[in-house]
């Protein structure tokens, strides 16, 4: 995420700071939305290649205890169970 | 539950293309009502007609009911929303899919949109899945009335009793939650949204007593 080209981050600049609220929140929202899916998708994914949760915390660049948090109780072995 | 036909299935399809058609960011009753006016060729389609009603001033009178508040404005798409940030939302799908899996990415969307006591990170609907799926109460009472009249499946006339039944009964409290007023209001509906369809039939000038009574009479005449 953090290698973006300048180009595509002055783009998302450009619409989220140009536009009305009506559509920026909105958007806002719709990212949010699209976030949390991906994250929980690669969480689980490097949790089960055995990362721990100090190197998951890491690369989202938050504390192990807010990613154990969000995370631990949640409902992980999405492939344990298809084994 | 009682199965859909693919005759009622095409009718939920046309009801979405209808909310489509409005900018509504969900499906509720009454785009039902707009799906079975528009699909040919049913017998739900002719007793509305038969009480004065079709597609066109269905629709005045729906665009009159987001002019009210009852219903809301057109709203941009997910997709749109995203476009105007530099994403392609159906690559992102195409991409995640490749990667991970339709089945993992179910189960992601699935995680991150539950209920849970804590709501950390929680969000009441994501891109990547349909607009959310309003109706289920009727589609509860459809499918109560399927088993009581003992049709096989839920046909587009069930679907449309299923509609009027569900005008005339109170939802129950436990819809009434944290979790559904999230997912209203991320559509823009307000807290008090329990469906328009009832609205729109008043609206129409249609009384429900004889619209009940009708589609009971079609749906003898369909079963013998």
């Amino acid at each position: 995420m953090g290698e973006a080209a300048p180009s595509e981050v002055t783009q998302v600049a450009a619409a989220t700071s140009s536009q009305d609220p009506e559509v920026g929140l909105a958007a806002v929202a719709a990212l949010r939305g699209l976030v949390e899916v991906l994250e929980a998708l690669q969480v689980e994914n490097a949790r089960a290649k055995g990362w721990s949760w100090q190197q998951i915390a890491a690369r989202l660049g938050v504390t192990k205890q807010a990613v154990h948090h969000k995370y631990a109780g949640r409902r992980f072995g999405f492939r344990r169970q298809q084994r | 539950m009682t199965q859909r036909s693919e005759h009622a299935q095409r009718v939920l399809d046309l009801a979405r293309a209808e909310a489509d058609r409005f900018g509504h960011r969900y499906l509720g009753p009454e785009h039902l009502v707009l799906g079975v006016l528009r699909d040919r060729g049913s017998g739900a389609r002719r007793v509305l007609e038969a009480h004065g009603m079709n597609l066109a001033a269905a629709r005045v009178q729906l665009r009159r009911l987001a002019d009210r508040g009852l219903v809301p404005g057109p709203r941009p798409s997910d997709a749109e929303l995203l476009d105007s940030l530099g994403i392609d939302l159906a690559m992102v799908r195409r991409s995640t899919e490749r990667a991970f899996g339709g089945k993992a990415l179910g189960w992601a969307i699935r995680e991150a949109t539950r209920a849970r006591r804590r709501g950390v990170g929680r969000v009441p609907r994501t891109p990547l899945r349909d607009p959310p799926m309003l109706i289920g109460p009727v589609l509860y009472h459809a499918g109560e009335q399927a088993r009581m009249l003992g049709a096989g499946e839920v046909g587009p006339e069930l679907v449309l009793l299923g509609v009027v039944t569900d005008i005339r009964t109170p939802w129950p409290r436990c819809m009434d939650n944290r979790w559904r007023r999230q997912l209203h209001a991320s559509v823009g509906l307000s807290k008090g949204y329990r469906g328009a369809a009832g609205f729109l039939l008043a609206a129409l000038g249609v009384d429900l007593d004889r619209l009940q009574e009708a589609v009971l009479v079609e749906l003898g005449g369909v079963q013998r």
